[in-house]
């Protein structure tokens, strides 16, 4: 790593970024694309058992897909944004986790008619988009 | 932190989007850096200090907020 020159350097970091996001967006509507499917054929279309485990095994493979792309846009992006998403991902963790068993608790208590929980993960996707996009103003 | 960022910036001509692809950076990045919001890390802190050819003290005041 030989940084000692004041030449100007290539706007690779920045392309590298754009790639790497580009990438987590193709896997994650993939695998939106394949969630809804596998939803739709499990619930309408009655699957077999087999059919079933299939498609499972496909959704899980295609979102630890997403989750490696993220790792990988994480560890190589500015540190700024870094921190950003890091802030945003602590968030959407808290409302997930914490407000997601409060909902729970309530429901379990009677006091709140749920029974899907499926809004919790829609919530923290919101609460992290809301997140970074709060982090880009804050650090501007 | 305090910090002359923009001043040897400034000295230099050149512009955020300048230092920050030198910096190997975002100019977000710059600009948090230069008005205090954001503090370096310590590989980003020697980058800047061996781009402007001075010690991280000469560049950076952790006594004082901007």
């Amino acid at each position: 790593m030989n940084r000692n020159d004041d030449s100007p350097r290539t706007s690779s970091g920045l392309g590298r970024d754009r790639r790497n996001r580009r990438l987590v967006t193709i896997w994650s509507l993939a695998w939106a694309l394949f969630f809804t499917a596998v939803t739709f054929g499990i619930k309408k279309l009655g699957w077999s058992f087999e059919v079933t485990l299939a498609a499972v095994i496909g959704t899980a493979i295609l979102g630890l897909a997403t989750v490696l792309a993220y790792r990988r846009f994480l560890l190589e992006t500015d540190e700024l944004r870094r921190k950003i998403e890091v802030e945003a991902l602590a968030l959407a963790f808290g409302v997930g986790v914490f407000g997601g068993l409060s909902c729970w608790l309530l429901a379990v208590s009677g006091a709140l008619a749920i029974k899907d929980f499926a809004f919790v993960f829609v919530a923290m996707i919101f609460t992290h988009t809301a997140g970074v996009f709060l982090g880009c103003r804050r650090y501007s | 932190m305090k910090n002359r960022l923009k001043v040897l910036r400034a000295e230099r001509d050149w512009t955020q989007a300048d230092l920050a692809q030198r910096l190997e950076v975002s100019r977000q990045t710059v600009n948090a850096i230069e008005i205090g919001k954001y503090d370096p890390s310590l590989p980003l802190a020697f980058r800047i200090s061996r781009l402007f050819k001075m010690s991280i003290e000469e560049i950076f005041d952790p006594e004082t907020d901007i």
